[in-house]
């Protein structure tokens, strides 16, 4: 068929206009119903705890993610340095997920546990303190400053909407849990028993009587890439 | 405009009115650029036949008539890299560490290993080659000052199974049960210790609060030289209690009144993390070969015992 066929007929050009979209579109809706299938079965992934989720929050706020990847990928230099490559599974509950290919910094999709809380409060208060070389800049302020947490209720509401399974108890608790799991011997059965045993209860901010911004985002450093059992994944591998 | 090359044209032409007519050329794609599109859809084709493309419903998706996948071309990649170090490896995981410091070539190995392994994991907090970190807390470990032991064995047991500081906070008010007067007190006699107190009277206070109802030689022993050299009642003190020695003049998180201060009124809970494979937290495990060479370079670092 030449193109001047088309071109000099309105209804045939918007009939094969039309198939042309519909085929660009059929492509990248459909795969999006089969998502969920793409993510791996895997055992011990749970949605953060209320201080790990404010910690999220101070992340994407400071603008970490604009150096830092949270994506380990499958290849022998990352693996041999990182750790085990990412999983769908271990973003499933990000909102918005951490992956990324620019890395000024270190990836950091399993820095958690890697180093202490004691190293995390000394780097954030001045990164060439630990690191000589380091290019990071200085966030003196967030031991500082008093966490706010006081919509922490809402923002679980709202991730519960798009499909992060926090329990009706555990949104009810938010508060009460936050509070458990910064502070330093305080009663943390009920946060545990909502949110597992794995859940990480320090003093994540060098300062036991103040819950800081420090405290929620070291609790959410520590818990990055610690959650799926490594042990049950290997049997079902692909 | 005669001597123009005649083009072809739709046949519609506007404007003409002043001698240059506005025509719509009807030009044939360049050659080129026609057969490279093709190219591609080829391309495109052949690609789909030979690796993984297509979702199918389910879950599933097309796997490509060649078998090549990410996944195991990383197994290849991780095993190739095992295989190449297998002869070195090998020997060491047989010999025990005293038999691989007598072997020098082996003995490169495990400490150049080591060298790797340490930068990769260890250099963000103790600094590239052991020097340890400007903010206090990080153990140099150029220095024959030891915590929990210095020999390769010690080092060894640190590194698999970490350790935790376990200084408690005193202050009243960060949950410790003493009043700022004797955390003052304790850190004057603290400093007495290794000979750097200012305050004398203070000094007496802070030695029967130290030997007393703050029961600080439990752990720092009798005479403040620490869990690893120090003995309480007679007794030697358990090494991996890791109470650090006071009166050599060596301090972890920083010798001035302040900062002795704030170690008594806040507590330290220095934390070095768990390394061996079955430990908990981080996914990023040293194997005990691994450990091995680590325990081998550091205890070369200068402070082995």
């Amino acid at each position: 068929m030449k193109h001047e066929t088309i071109e000099k007929s309105i209804p045939l050009m918007a009939i094969l206009t039309f198939v042309v979209v519909l085929i660009g579109g059929i492509v990248e809706i459909v795969p999006l119903f089969y998502i969920e299938s793409t993510i791996e079965k895997v055992e011990g992934m749970r949605p953060y705890t209320p201080l790990e989720l404010r910690g999220q929050d101070i992340y994407i706020r400071e603008g970490c993610y604009n150096c830092h990847s949270q994506m380990i990928r499958p290849f022998r230099d990352e693996q041999e340095r990182y750790g085990h490559y990412s999983l769908a599974a271990e973003s499933m509950y990000d909102h918005p997920f951490q992956w990324g290919s620019k890395r000024t910094g270190p990836d950091l999709a399993r820095v958690g546990g890697k180093y202490s809380n004691l190293w995390h409060q000394a780097h954030m208060k001045n990164p060439r303190d630990m690191v000589p070389e380091s290019v990071m800049p200085a966030y003196p302020w967030l031991v500082e400053n008093d966490l706010e947490y006081g919509n922490i209720t809402k923002r679980m509401e709202v991730l519960q909407l798009v499909g992060v399974p926090y329990s009706k108890e555990q949104i009810e608790n938010a508060v009460a849990d936050l509070k458990a799991q910064a502070i330093p011997d305080s009663d943390s059965d009920a946060l545990l028993a909502r949110y597992g045993e794995k859940v990480t209860l320090q003093n994540f901010d060098g300062e036991p009587a103040r819950i800081t911004e420090l405290d929620a985002i070291v609790a959410y450093l520590q818990v990055l890439g610690t959650m799926v059992d490594f042990s049950s994944y290997q049997a079902q591998a692909r | 405009m005669a001597d123009e090359k005649e083009v072809e044209t739709t046949g519609h032409q506007w404007d003409d009115e002043e001698g240059y007519p506005l025509k719509e050329y009807n030009n044939p794609l360049p050659k080129w650029w026609l057969y490279s599109y093709y190219a591609t859809i080829v391309y495109a084709v052949v690609y789909w036949v030979l690796y993984p493309a297509w979702p199918i419903p389910g879950g599933e998706f097309t796997k490509g008539v060649l078998g090549w996948s990410q996944y195991k071309q990383l197994d290849e990649e991780m095993a190739a890299g095992v295989a190449a170090r297998k002869p070195f490896n090998d020997k060491l995981a047989a010999l025990t560490t005293a038999e691989i410091t007598k072997d020098s070539q082996l003995l490169q190995y495990a400490v150049s290993a080591g060298k790797a392994i340490f930068g990769d994991n260890c250099a963000p907090c103790h600094g590239s080659g052991g020097v340890g970190s400007r903010a206090g807390g990080f153990p140099t470990l150029v220095d024959d000052d030891w915590l929990y032991g210095g020999t390769v064995e010690q080092i060894s047991e640190t590194i698999h199974g970490g350790r935790a500081g376990q200084m408690p906070a005193h202050l009243d008010s960060a949950n410790g049960s003493f009043t700022a007067a004797q955390v003052d007190d304790l850190a004057q006699y603290t400093l007495s210790l290794s000979g750097s107190s200012t305050d004398s009277a203070a000094v007496g206070r802070g030695d029967a609060l130290y030997h007393g109802d703050a029961g600080c030689n439990y752990c720092h022993g009798d005479s403040g030289k620490g869990a690893l050299l120090g003995s309480a009642g007679g007794e030697k003190l358990d090494a991996s209690i890791g109470a650090p020695n006071l009166t050599d003049g060596i301090w972890l998180y920083g010798g001035d009144a302040k900062t002795v201060r704030t170690s008594i009124a806040n507590g330290r809970n220095g934390k070095m993390p768990a390394w061996a494979t079955d430990t908990e937290g981080t996914n990023r495990k040293l194997d005990e070969l691994e450990i091995k060479q680590l325990s081998i370079y550091v205890h070369t670092l200068g402070g082995g015992k």
